[in-house]
């Protein structure tokens, strides 16, 4: 068993209220393998047309739920998430939306598997899908998203649901060619409500309950 | 302290609101503030404050309560903890010296007047009224939402321990705290107490700054049973 070293210095004091499960272990980012794999089919659509195919999906089957992992390395003694870069600019938490019926652990472990492993492994139990960190509303079908349900709202139309997701010492994370991989420190997502979006830059705050015990060789 | 997924909240009209004598601030400019936390770092090490997140609702949607100073200045109930206290219990000390209502506490105090002598059969009890005490509120500590750092002698904090600092000089934890269904708070007369929806926190960090405008989103995974009469 590794030695931890708690990542910020501070001595942590153990007074009875401390659960073990608010303890989070991170591992080098180096002790990870990243490969790439044919590129994932992108719908290129205009923002217009989504909206449609959203108010046709919303008309089938109602609410759409998206799950999405936050999943964390070390690097330089300080946490790093892992992003998803879509072209230059269009950032996400690896992760997708439900198909109908299906549960939110299922489908994210399926939705992280289909953006970081290889296709057709048998390895979608190996993602240990953690505890529900946050959830984002879409009232209607343009952009805006709360972290709240507005009380005047009784259709809301899209439900983003937060993970944490634990990583093992390392594993294999294979790629889509056409996506990047990356890990950005919580430093810099931090309050970046422009680079990033309100999910991503909110996540360092999700977080802040946490201690992170990094664990080197 | 209690862990669970779901949160009661209560109508704000099922509170009763009091006042009591006025709590003053220990400092009466951020740059005094600042001062005083370092002469205390110097004997105590890093300060480690608690801070209460107590929920009402109202129109079916979760309020936080609020101690508003002077016309702007909002903060959460709460402070710093004495070097090797328990955080749940300093924080209820907190809750209970913003919060809580005073009472007069009875004491018995068995005098005779000095110059009377009184048959054995009887004695004259006189009871005494006592120094003030607190009325402890009866809330339950629910679980940490929220960890802010605050690594130099400045105003600014950080949800995490920023690279390359050893030594921070502030830890701030914000607790979620469970009301039962009645409770008397005594406001101290200086202060206002405001219940502020959690539509009027997000992203309102002009008005509420960093800690208290992000609330809603630590909240967000909670599921609120809002308990009408």
């Amino acid at each position: 068993m590794a030695d931890g070293m708690l990542s910020n210095g501070a001595v942590r004091e153990i007074n009875g209220s401390d659960q073990s499960n608010d303890v989070i272990d991170i591992y080098p980012l180096s002790s990870y393998y990243f490969g790439s794999k044919e590129a994932s089919p992108f719908k290129d659509e205009t923002l217009a047309d989504r909206i449609q195919r959203m108010k046709f999906n919303y008309a089938a089957h109602g609410l759409r739920t998206r799950v999405e992992a936050v999943i964390l390395v070390e690097l330089f003694k300080h946490p790093h998430l892992l992003l998803l870069q879509v072209r230059n600019s269009i950032f996400t938490l690896p992760g997708g939306r439900l198909k109908p019926g299906e549960s939110d652990i299922v489908g994210l472990r399926r939705k992280l598997s289909s953006k970081l492993s290889v296709n057709g492994s048998d390895d979608e139990t190996e993602w240990e899908v953690g505890e529900l960190l946050g959830m984002w509303w879409k009232p209607d079908f343009e952009t805006l998203l709360y972290p709240y349900l507005p009380s005047n709202v009784k259709k809301p139309k899209e439900c983003t649901k937060l993970f944490l997701v634990r990583l093992p010492v390392s594993r294999r994370f294979i790629v889509p060619k056409n996506l990047k991989l990356l890990a950005v420190p919580l430093c810099q997502i931090h309050e970046n409500h422009k680079t990033y979006g309100p999910i991503i830059s909110g996540v360092p705050q999700l977080l802040s309950k946490f201690s992170f015990n990094i664990i080197e060789d | 302290m209690v862990t669970s997924a779901v949160v009661n909240t209560y109508p704000l009209s099922s509170y009763t609101f009091g006042t009591k004598e006025p709590k003053m601030e220990k400092d009466t400019s951020v740059a005094d503030r600042l001062a005083r936390m370092k002469v205390n770092y110097m004997k105590e090490g890093m300060r480690t404050s608690v801070e209460g997140i107590l929920l009402v609702q109202e129109h079916n949607h979760p309020h936080i309560l609020l101690l508003q100073i002077g016309n702007t200045f909002c903060k959460l109930p709460g402070g710093r903890l004495k070097p090797g206290e328990n955080e749940i219990e300093g924080l209820k000390r907190k809750l209970t010296s913003k919060l809580g209502a005073t009472v007069p506490a009875l004491v018995p105090d068995w005098q005779l007047p000095n110059s009377i002598v009184l048959g054995d059969q009887f004695c004259l009890k006189m009871w005494v009224l006592g120094s003030v005490a607190e009325y402890t509120l009866a809330v339950l500590i629910g679980e940490c939402v929220a960890i802010w750092w605050r690594p130099n002698f400045e105003t600014i904090m950080y949800p995490y321990c920023p690279p390359h600092i050893t030594k921070p000089k502030e830890c701030k934890k914000l607790y979620l705290v469970h009301l039962s269904e009645r409770e008397y708070f005594a406001v101290p007369k200086n202060l206002k107490l405001l219940a502020v929806p959690l539509f009027e926190l997000y992203d309102n960090v002009q008005r509420y700054g960093p800690v208290i405008s992000t609330i809603p989103q630590q909240l967000s995974r909670f599921q609120f049973n809002m308990i009408t009469k």
